[in-house]
């Protein structure tokens, strides 16, 4: 048996969202299974199954340095301060 | 690996701070151990009360309603496959030890599924006031928990037990407008019902229950069981029944109904497997587990796992 994620996703709406695991002998199975705990009520139109041994995981220390990179972000505060200081030059 | 913490300080200030713990997180083995042991009872509830509705099936009266008890069997079942699965992720017992132990009578599952369901009247009564009551504990575990895969696969259990809940007010009112004799049937269930719904929330929470300091319970237990109190007596009596507590008065300063003095010592015996319905309801369980084996086997890949 293997353990499987499984990720549903809304029509129209929203990314794949993981929705929980499962335990089953194949990717049919695991399909079914899910069909039948994750998605009993137009949850969601589409589903994947992803068996647990297969995801690439980053480690906690791998992602943390870009918590730290505030020049990535931008609030435009300066920016519309000087735009309003140049739009009241203007007048 | 995931986060750790070096002492317990640092933890319950992560928790203090809203924090949730995930299920590859190095959290202290008392927190795995008392999350599990929550998860693990819950996994056993649905179970136990999926097979209880089951048996129910051909003997509910009507298409649309029988229909809606197979609905409610798979959802009951499907909750307890996703919440089994959660706490086998906490790696203290996989699903087939906790299984073995559901079935051998070792671990623990809701007072109210080690009593029998003798008439229809019994079944409306359970949907009404018991899964009511068990949407109440869930919500107010879902508002805070500390324990993210639980939080998340509540979410998903909260909304299918608002289904079964509606189910049973629909079923209560359709009893409530029939027959002398229906009426008469629903009142001897609620006769039954009432104390053990009401019992399932437990007795008052002690100060030091680690459940509400870790954030896996966000309410005390009196305060659930009074927010169930103050719904339920009133909506049966606008119904015309009865509610079975001698002691019962409203408070008209504090607005609210009072039920008196609450007899704990049945839901201990049902904590220790001596319900009046326990030793049957745990065989039935086991024998239903070993006559579909072979759906097991033909699920598996044949490592007979």
């Amino acid at each position: 048996m293997h353990v499987y994620e499984v990720f549903v996703k809304k029509d129209g709406r929203d990314e794949f969202r993981h929705a929980g695991a499962l335990e089953a002998a194949t990717d049919e199975l695991a399909l079914v299974l899910a069909r039948e705990g994750y998605v009993r009520r137009a949850e969601g139109d589409r589903l994947w199954v992803v068996r647990r041994d297969h995801v690439v995981a980053a480690d906690d220390d791998f992602v943390a340095p870009n918590a730290d990179k505030p020049h990535r972000h931008h609030d435009g505060a300066a920016v519309a301060a000087r735009r309003k200081a140049a739009r009241q030059s203007r007048q | 690996m995931a986060r750790s913490w070096a002492t317990m300080e640092d933890f319950e200030a992560f928790l203090d701070g809203g924090g949730l713990v995930e299920a590859g997180d190095g959290m202290p083995d008392a927190y795995r151990r008392a999350v599990f042991a929550f998860i693990e009872m819950h996994a056993n509830s649905e179970l136990m009360g999926g097979l209880t509705e089951r048996d129910w099936i051909p003997k509910t009266p009507g298409l649309r309603h029988k229909m809606a008890v197979l609905a409610k069997t798979q959802d009951e079942i499907g909750h307890g496959h996703l919440l089994y699965m959660v706490a086998a992720d906490l790696g203290v017992k996989t699903r087939a030890e906790m299984l073995e132990d559901l079935f051998a009578g070792r671990s623990r599952f809701h007072n109210v599924f080690h009593y029998r369901a003798v008439t229809w009247g019994d079944q409306v009564a359970i949907a009404f006031l018991v899964d009511a009551a068990a949407l109440i504990s869930q919500q107010a575990v879902f508002k805070n928990c500390s324990y993210g895969p639980y939080k998340r696969i509540l979410r998903r259990i909260i909304a299918e037990e608002g289904f079964h809940m509606r189910l049973g007010e629909d079923r209560m009112m359709r009893i409530a407008g029939g027959t002398a004799r229906q009426r008469q049937m629903f009142q001897e269930s609620l006769d039954r019902w009432f104390w053990p719904a009401l019992q399932l929330f437990g007795p008052d929470s002690k100060p030091d229950d680690v459940l509400l300091r870790w954030n896996i319970k966000s309410e005390r237990n009196e305060v659930l069981r009074d927010r169930w109190v103050q719904k339920f007596v009133p909506m049966l009596q606008g119904y015309g029944f009865t509610i079975p507590a001698p002691d019962l008065r409203w408070e008209a300063e504090a607005r609210r109904w009072d039920v008196g003095p609450i007899d704990w010592a049945p839901l201990e015996r049902t904590l220790a497997q001596g319900g009046p319905d326990s030793a049957r309801r745990i065989g039935e369980a086991a024998d239903n587990w070993s006559r579909t084996a072979w759906v097991r086997t033909a699920l598996s890949d044949g490592s007979g796992s």
